[in-house]
Protein backbone atom coordinates (compact mmCIF):
# COMPACT_ATOMS: atom_id res chain seq x y z
CA UNK A 1 0.00 0.00 0.00
CA UNK A 2 1.51 3.31 -1.09
CA UNK A 3 1.20 6.44 0.98
CA UNK A 4 -1.84 7.75 -0.85
CA UNK A 5 -3.77 4.52 -1.46
CA UNK A 6 -6.11 2.58 0.79
CA UNK A 7 -7.56 -0.78 -0.09
CA UNK A 8 -10.33 -2.87 1.41
CA UNK A 9 -11.47 -6.41 0.76
CA UNK A 10 -15.09 -7.10 1.73
CA UNK A 11 -17.15 -10.24 2.03
CA UNK A 12 -20.53 -10.37 0.32
CA UNK A 13 -22.69 -9.67 3.36
CA UNK A 14 -24.57 -6.55 4.47
CA UNK A 15 -22.71 -6.44 7.80
CA UNK A 16 -19.60 -5.34 5.91
CA UNK A 17 -21.07 -1.84 5.53
CA UNK A 18 -19.70 -0.82 8.93
CA UNK A 19 -16.20 -1.99 7.93
CA UNK A 20 -16.59 -0.03 4.72
CA UNK A 21 -17.60 3.12 6.62
CA UNK A 22 -14.65 2.70 9.01
CA UNK A 23 -12.26 2.28 6.05
CA UNK A 24 -13.61 5.40 4.34
CA UNK A 25 -13.38 7.37 7.56
CA UNK A 26 -9.75 6.31 8.04
CA UNK A 27 -8.88 7.24 4.45
CA UNK A 28 -10.52 10.67 4.74
CA UNK A 29 -8.78 11.44 8.04
CA UNK A 30 -5.43 10.43 6.57
CA UNK A 31 -5.86 12.68 3.55
CA UNK A 32 -7.55 15.59 5.33
CA UNK A 33 -10.73 15.22 3.25
CA UNK A 34 -13.81 17.02 4.52
CA UNK A 35 -17.24 15.81 5.62
CA UNK A 36 -18.89 16.11 2.22
CA UNK A 37 -16.12 14.06 0.59
CA UNK A 38 -16.45 11.37 3.24
CA UNK A 39 -20.24 11.33 2.84
CA UNK A 40 -19.99 11.05 -0.96
CA UNK A 41 -17.38 8.26 -0.83
CA UNK A 42 -19.51 6.31 1.65
CA UNK A 43 -22.58 6.75 -0.50
CA UNK A 44 -20.93 5.75 -3.79
CA UNK A 45 -19.24 2.71 -2.26
CA UNK A 46 -22.30 1.56 -0.31
CA UNK A 47 -24.49 1.74 -3.42
CA UNK A 48 -22.04 -0.20 -5.58
CA UNK A 49 -21.25 -2.75 -2.85
CA UNK A 50 -24.96 -3.31 -2.15
CA UNK A 51 -25.72 -3.78 -5.84
CA UNK A 52 -23.00 -6.42 -6.10
CA UNK A 53 -24.33 -8.25 -3.02
CA UNK A 54 -28.08 -7.98 -3.67
CA UNK A 55 -28.22 -8.18 -7.45
CA UNK A 56 -24.80 -9.36 -8.61
CA UNK A 57 -24.78 -12.72 -6.86
CA UNK A 58 -22.02 -11.80 -4.37
CA UNK A 59 -24.22 -12.66 -1.39
CA UNK A 60 -22.35 -15.02 0.93
CA UNK A 61 -19.14 -14.91 -1.15
CA UNK A 62 -15.95 -14.30 0.80
CA UNK A 63 -13.57 -11.60 -0.48
CA UNK A 64 -16.25 -10.68 -3.02
CA UNK A 65 -15.56 -6.96 -3.35
CA UNK A 66 -12.24 -5.16 -3.58
CA UNK A 67 -12.03 -1.41 -3.15
CA UNK A 68 -9.11 0.93 -3.74
CA UNK A 69 -9.09 4.63 -3.02
CA UNK A 70 -6.42 7.05 -4.11
CA UNK A 71 -6.20 10.71 -3.20
CA UNK A 72 -5.25 12.85 -6.23
CA UNK A 73 -5.08 16.63 -6.68
CA UNK A 74 -8.28 16.55 -8.81
CA UNK A 75 -10.23 14.33 -6.41
CA UNK A 76 -10.47 10.80 -5.09
CA UNK A 77 -9.90 8.03 -7.61
CA UNK A 78 -12.15 5.06 -6.80
CA UNK A 79 -11.78 1.52 -8.02
CA UNK A 80 -14.29 -1.11 -7.00
CA UNK A 81 -14.27 -4.66 -8.32
CA UNK A 82 -16.57 -7.57 -7.55
CA UNK A 83 -16.72 -11.26 -8.43
CA UNK A 84 -20.44 -11.19 -9.23
CA UNK A 85 -22.13 -11.79 -12.54
CA UNK A 86 -21.31 -9.33 -15.34
CA UNK A 87 -23.09 -6.02 -14.77
CA UNK A 88 -22.34 -2.68 -16.40
CA UNK A 89 -23.94 0.16 -14.40
CA UNK A 90 -22.85 2.73 -16.99
CA UNK A 91 -25.63 1.48 -19.30
CA UNK A 92 -28.59 1.37 -16.88
CA UNK A 93 -31.55 3.67 -17.49
CA UNK A 94 -31.91 6.85 -15.44
CA UNK A 95 -34.96 6.72 -13.15
CA UNK A 96 -37.69 9.25 -13.89
CA UNK A 97 -37.57 11.53 -10.85
CA UNK A 98 -40.58 13.57 -12.00
CA UNK A 99 -42.97 10.64 -11.64
CA UNK A 100 -45.65 11.10 -8.96
CA UNK A 101 -45.12 9.38 -5.62
CA UNK A 102 -47.52 6.49 -6.16
CA UNK A 103 -45.94 5.67 -9.54
CA UNK A 104 -42.30 5.90 -8.51
CA UNK A 105 -40.17 2.83 -9.10
CA UNK A 106 -38.19 1.88 -6.04
CA UNK A 107 -35.15 0.43 -7.81
CA UNK A 108 -32.41 2.14 -9.78
CA UNK A 109 -31.89 4.97 -7.33
CA UNK A 110 -28.49 3.82 -6.04
CA UNK A 111 -26.79 3.88 -9.43
CA UNK A 112 -28.47 7.21 -10.19
CA UNK A 113 -26.91 8.70 -7.02
CA UNK A 114 -23.48 7.30 -7.97
CA UNK A 115 -23.70 8.90 -11.40
CA UNK A 116 -24.63 12.25 -9.86
CA UNK A 117 -21.58 12.26 -7.62
CA UNK A 118 -18.74 10.83 -9.71
CA UNK A 119 -17.38 11.48 -13.17
CA UNK A 120 -15.43 9.33 -15.64
CA UNK A 121 -17.34 6.20 -14.57
CA UNK A 122 -15.86 3.30 -16.53
CA UNK A 123 -16.67 -0.40 -16.55
CA UNK A 124 -14.77 -3.42 -17.71
CA UNK A 125 -15.03 -7.15 -17.17
CA UNK A 126 -11.61 -8.59 -16.33
CA UNK A 127 -10.89 -12.21 -15.41
CA UNK A 128 -14.21 -12.92 -13.69
CA UNK A 129 -14.40 -9.49 -12.02
CA UNK A 130 -16.57 -6.47 -12.70
CA UNK A 131 -14.19 -3.53 -12.46
CA UNK A 132 -15.42 0.04 -12.10
CA UNK A 133 -13.26 3.14 -11.93
CA UNK A 134 -14.38 6.71 -11.33
CA UNK A 135 -13.38 10.05 -9.85
CA UNK A 136 -15.11 11.89 -7.06
CA UNK A 137 -13.98 15.42 -7.98
CA UNK A 138 -12.57 17.73 -5.30
CA UNK B 1 -26.89 2.03 12.99
CA UNK B 2 -29.69 4.42 13.87
CA UNK B 3 -31.25 5.56 17.12
CA UNK B 4 -34.92 6.44 17.23
CA UNK B 5 -36.85 8.45 19.80
CA UNK B 6 -40.48 9.44 19.59
CA UNK B 7 -42.50 12.16 21.23
CA UNK B 8 -45.75 14.02 20.65
CA UNK B 9 -45.65 17.80 20.55
CA UNK B 10 -48.96 19.56 20.08
CA UNK B 11 -50.54 18.07 16.96
CA UNK B 12 -47.36 16.44 15.66
CA UNK B 13 -45.88 13.04 16.42
CA UNK B 14 -42.13 13.46 16.04
CA UNK B 15 -39.74 10.62 15.25
CA UNK B 16 -36.17 11.79 15.86
CA UNK B 17 -33.63 9.74 13.92
CA UNK B 18 -29.91 9.91 14.58
CA UNK B 19 -26.92 7.98 13.27
CA UNK B 20 -26.56 6.36 9.86
CA UNK B 21 -29.53 5.44 7.65
CA UNK B 22 -27.61 2.92 5.55
CA UNK B 23 -28.52 -0.44 4.05
CA UNK B 24 -28.28 -2.10 7.44
CA UNK B 25 -30.53 0.38 9.24
CA UNK B 26 -33.10 1.02 6.51
CA UNK B 27 -35.49 -1.71 7.58
CA UNK B 28 -35.63 -0.48 11.19
CA UNK B 29 -36.16 3.07 9.91
CA UNK B 30 -39.00 2.05 7.59
CA UNK B 31 -40.71 -0.01 10.29
CA UNK B 32 -40.57 2.86 12.80
CA UNK B 33 -41.73 5.56 10.38
CA UNK B 34 -44.51 3.45 8.89
CA UNK B 35 -45.91 2.46 12.24
CA UNK B 36 -45.86 6.15 13.22
CA UNK B 37 -47.89 7.20 10.14
CA UNK B 38 -50.33 4.39 10.78
CA UNK B 39 -50.83 5.43 14.40
CA UNK B 40 -50.80 9.24 14.08
CA UNK B 41 -52.46 11.80 11.78
CA UNK B 42 -49.41 14.11 11.56
CA UNK B 43 -45.91 12.71 11.65
CA UNK B 44 -42.61 14.57 11.32
CA UNK B 45 -39.29 12.79 10.93
CA UNK B 46 -36.62 14.92 12.58
CA UNK B 47 -33.37 14.19 10.75
CA UNK B 48 -31.27 16.94 12.37
CA UNK B 49 -28.97 14.36 13.98
CA UNK B 50 -28.83 12.06 10.97
CA UNK B 51 -25.19 11.78 9.85
CA UNK B 52 -25.69 9.79 6.69
CA UNK B 53 -28.31 8.43 4.31
CA UNK B 54 -28.02 6.16 1.26
CA UNK B 55 -30.62 5.07 -1.29
CA UNK B 56 -31.73 2.40 1.19
CA UNK B 57 -32.66 5.12 3.71
CA UNK B 58 -34.29 7.21 0.96
CA UNK B 59 -36.43 4.20 0.01
CA UNK B 60 -37.57 3.90 3.63
CA UNK B 61 -38.66 7.56 3.56
CA UNK B 62 -40.35 7.12 0.17
CA UNK B 63 -42.24 4.02 1.35
CA UNK B 64 -43.34 5.94 4.45
CA UNK B 65 -44.59 8.83 2.30
CA UNK B 66 -46.58 6.31 0.26
CA UNK B 67 -48.00 4.67 3.36
CA UNK B 68 -49.01 8.10 4.71
CA UNK B 69 -50.72 8.95 1.42
CA UNK B 70 -52.67 5.69 1.45
CA UNK B 71 -53.52 6.19 5.09
CA UNK B 72 -54.55 9.83 4.70
CA UNK B 73 -52.04 11.02 7.28
CA UNK B 74 -49.57 13.87 6.96
CA UNK B 75 -45.83 13.13 6.79
CA UNK B 76 -43.09 15.75 6.85
CA UNK B 77 -39.33 15.63 7.04
CA UNK B 78 -37.35 18.26 8.96
CA UNK B 79 -33.92 19.44 9.94
CA UNK B 80 -31.86 17.94 7.10
CA UNK B 81 -28.14 18.68 7.24
CA UNK B 82 -26.57 19.92 3.98
CA UNK B 83 -25.11 16.53 2.91
CA UNK B 84 -28.36 14.65 3.73
CA UNK B 85 -30.38 17.34 1.93
CA UNK B 86 -28.17 16.82 -1.12
CA UNK B 87 -29.16 13.13 -1.29
CA UNK B 88 -32.86 14.04 -0.96
CA UNK B 89 -32.44 16.55 -3.79
CA UNK B 90 -30.52 14.14 -6.04
CA UNK B 91 -33.29 11.58 -5.45
CA UNK B 92 -36.00 14.05 -6.46
CA UNK B 93 -37.72 13.81 -3.08
CA UNK B 94 -38.03 17.58 -2.65
CA UNK B 95 -40.81 17.42 -5.26
CA UNK B 96 -42.93 14.90 -3.42
CA UNK B 97 -42.28 15.49 0.27
CA UNK B 98 -42.84 18.28 2.71
CA UNK B 99 -39.33 19.22 3.76
CA UNK B 100 -38.89 21.79 6.49
CA UNK B 101 -35.79 23.47 7.82
CA UNK B 102 -37.30 23.49 11.27
CA UNK B 103 -39.70 21.18 13.02
CA UNK B 104 -43.23 22.09 11.95
CA UNK B 105 -44.44 22.13 15.53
Amino acid sequence: MSQSTDSLLLDGKPGELSRLAAGVSHFCAEHALGEQAEFDLNLVLEELFTNAVQHGGCEGMSAAVRIELKSLPEGVFIEIADRGKPFDPTTTATPDLDTPLEMRQIGGLGIHLVRQIVRDLRYERVGGWNRLTMLRPT
Amino acid sequence: MIQLTEETRESWHIVTVSGRADGEAAEALETALKSAVHAHARVAANFAALDYISSAGIRAVLQTARAAQTNGSEFAVCGLSAPVRKVFDMSGLHQILRIHGELPC
